[in-house]
């Protein structure tokens, strides 16, 4: 792929999620307001000119609303003519007087909805769509689709090969931006284009029997350091995100930052074979006519304006590619191999921190290394275990579309804690004559290389000081393409005394949730692997276990049918476990290995399903 | 005194924004200021801007046009 594809979303939505409850604050609730539908036809209708001014297709997501709208199916059909426009259908945008006297609900996300419902209301969307335009989709969407709706729709419509199926980090973050009433909970998935696994939406498919048949793409491509820390909404290219974050000078109305974090997309062909995306997806409310987020409609339609003259300048300079979702998805399917993976060394565009994160995304995991904590892992999904999660009523999780993390710094606590207990982190320390040092004190920077199917990231050198010795360390982390292994090597390069003896403690502590609060611990199973296994069944009861020669150490949790474990280049290394206490509900995977001057040492983090 | 009702352009409360939370202020016209539900922040539009550019500080960068992405 030697492309920076971008696509174009727009949807007709007649009754925008914001306008009915924000603008018509004072009115009593009327979803079929004559005003409300003008308004949002009206500013459809700009955001396709303003698309089409600039040179750029776009992909017309029709919303249920909208296929009762005559002059929006109108539209569709005429832009599809004149500009190539896909017409396509939204799974968002239910809302509408037909649709709640139908399904008696005031729920508008289709992944909340139970099963049956949910089929319901796909067969209906899709019946009505082919009334209306005489073929079925070729793209669908919403902010979330579960896995079994997706494999609902490729078995029923199997026309369909593109959707939009996530939207990254919008999480436990989001819903709390929203003072605890947004519930778009899904964590823990790609944050560019992949092929969903049937399993699970989140985990890309590992093969074809994996495969649920559609390409995905994220809602947005979003700042992978601030949407990871901060509110969501405001870091993504969406122009009224940056404006909804402030990312602006308010007398001026610029916003580097928007084209920055384009820019930046851009720059990740570097790491992925020369393949870039973006994705621009605006509802109508954002663009609402009374203003919105301190912005008066003027910037609202300038910063959406600035956006597609962005793009479209990007396409005149030959550096961009227009796509409607299903072209992408025909390309992405040709270009791009089930265990490839994505990855993105990204560094921070907003806060001037120089910070620097490595995410790496394929079948197995997605994994985040946080260069600003000395190359340590401070996120981890467990995609291995393409665990089988259920969404929505009648199911254990009615909302929490999230997957599972081992390691979330932001939720359960990185390398810093207060004053007792642990966090989730993967690092290392190294300890001489009573002093210690943990690696993600040492603020470094990476580089990427390629290595025949191996990504390698190579960490500058970092310096650590003990009362009568410094030494350099150099840390290099190996993901092999479809090993399900992350390789983290540590060579010593200098010690002031050639002689010292440094002991290397190579860690990660972990846990699983999806959220901030702690799960149940009871049950998971340590183990030091060996001919003399050591083994603790978690009882909150703070014991440890270690062996010398331990060919492996590990942790399976049941409650996501995950293995993870460590294994060591030395086979003299000595494994440990450690069970967590009830104020510090987590468990350490370890080994400790005596190091000198020259010396390398590796350790592999591999993650596997646990039946 | 009637009832508040939202201002002209569905300001947020800067207090609130500053730890991640979106919330929109009500407006009391009798006072002349907004308010928040959620916290104690109360202000004229004249404060809500002036407390909107201070939200600022931590966009070190956001002027700035980046065109190296990398530390190679």
């Amino acid at each position: 792929m030697d492309k920076f594809i971008v696509n174009i979303i727009h949807r007709p939505e007649m009754v925008p999620e914001y306008a009915e409850k924000v603008t018509g604050h004072g009115k009593a609730e009327d979803i079929g307001r004559k005003a409300l539908l003008t308004e949002s036809l009206d500013i459809f209708k700009t955001q396709q000119r303003l698309a089409h001014e600039n040179g750029l297709k776009t992909t017309i997501q029709m919303t249920y609303a909208s296929l009762f709208n005559e002059e929006a199916v109108a539209l569709a059909k005429a832009d599809h003519e004149k500009y190539g426009d896909e017409i396509a259908l939204s799974l968002l945008g239910l809302p509408c007087k037909e649709f709640r006297e139908k399904y008696k609900t005031k729920d508008f996300c289709i992944w909340m909805f139970s099963m049956e419902d949910k089929k319901s209301i796909v067969d209906d969307i899709f019946a009505k769509f082919h009334d209306i335009f005489g073929f079925y989709p070729e793209s669908t969407g919403s902010y979330y689709l579960d896995a079994d709706l997706i494999n609902y729709i490729k078995e029923t419509y199997p026309s369909v090969k593109c959707a939009v199926a996530t939207c990254w980090e919008e999480g436990p973050k989001a819903y709390h931006t929203c003072n605890n009433s947004w519930y778009t909970l899904f964590d823990g998935g790609p944050w560019a284009p992949w092929i969903p696994s049937k399993q699970n939406t989140h985990a890309p498919a590992a093969n074809e029997a994996e495969d649920s048949g559609i390409v995905a793409i994220p809602h947005l491509s979003r700042d992978l350091i601030a949407c990871y820390d901060g509110n969501g909404s405001n870091f993504g290219t969406h122009p009224q995100n940056v404006l909804r974050g402030m990312i602006y000078d308010s007398q001026t109305w610029e916003y580097p930052y928007m084209y920055n974090l384009i820019d930046q997309y851009r720059s990740l062909e570097k790491y992925n074979n020369g393949y870039a995306y973006n994705m621009m997806f605006v509802g109508p409310a954002w663009m609402n006519k009374m203003g919105r987020w301190e912005a008066p409609y003027e910037l609202l339609e300038k910063s959406y304006s600035d956006g597609c003259a962005y793009y479209g300048k990007l396409k005149k300079e030959g550096k961009l590619v227009d796509m409607t979702m299903a072209e992408f998805a025909d390309h992405y399917r040709k270009k791009k191999s089930y265990t490839e993976p994505e990855c993105a060394l990204w560094r921070d565009i907003l806060y001037g921190s120089d910070k620097q994160l490595f995410w790496y995304c394929d079948p197995y995991m997605r994994a985040c290394v946080n260069m600003d904590q000395g190359g340590a892992i401070v996120d981890l999904r467990p995609y291995a275990a393409k665990l089988e999660w259920p969404v929505g009523i009648g199911t254990k999780h009615v909302q929490d579309a999230s997957y599972p993390f081992l390691i979330q710094e932001k939720y359960r606590a990185g390398y810093f804690t207060h004053y007792a207990g642990e966090g989730t982190v993967r690092s290392a320390k190294l300890s001489y004559q009573g002093e210690e040092v943990d690696l993600c004190l040492c603020r470094t920077k990476a580089h990427f290389s390629q290595e025949g199917n191996t990504r390698i990231l190579t960490l500058d050198p970092v310096e650590i000081e003990f009362y009568d010795l410094t030494m350099k360390l150099q840390t290099r982390i190996y993901f092999e393409e479809g090993s399900s292994e992350i390789k983290i090597e540590r060579a010593i390069l200098e010690m002031s005394n050639p002689e010292a003896q440094v002991e290397l403690n190579e860690y990660m502590v972990a846990c699983y949730g999806t959220t901030e609060y702690p799960e149940d611990m009871t049950g998971i199973i340590l183990k030091c692997e060996g001919p003399q296994e050591k083994s603790i069944s978690y009882e909150y009861k703070c014991r440890e276990e270690q062996l010398a020669g331990a060919e492996a150490v590990s942790a399976v949790i049941g409650a996501i049918e995950t293995k993870v474990s460590m294994r060591p280049s030395d086979p003299e290394a000595v494994g440990y476990v450690k069970e967590g206490y009830a104020f510090s509900p987590m468990f350490t995977l370890g080994y400790t290995k005596t190091v000198s001057d020259k010396e390398v040492f590796a350790t592999w983090l591999k993650l596997e399903k646990a039946n | 005194m009637a009832q508040a009702g939202k201002g002209k352009l569905n300001y947020r409360c800067p207090s609130c924004f500053m730890r991640d939370l979106d919330i929109d202020m009500f407006y009391d016209k009798d006072k002349d200021e907004y308010y928040c539900i959620r916290c104690q922040y109360t202000g004229n539009e004249k404060d809500v801007l002036e407390k909107n550019e201070m939200v600022r500080f931590r966009y070190r960068a956001m002027a700035e046009r980046i065109t190296k992405f990398d530390f190679d």
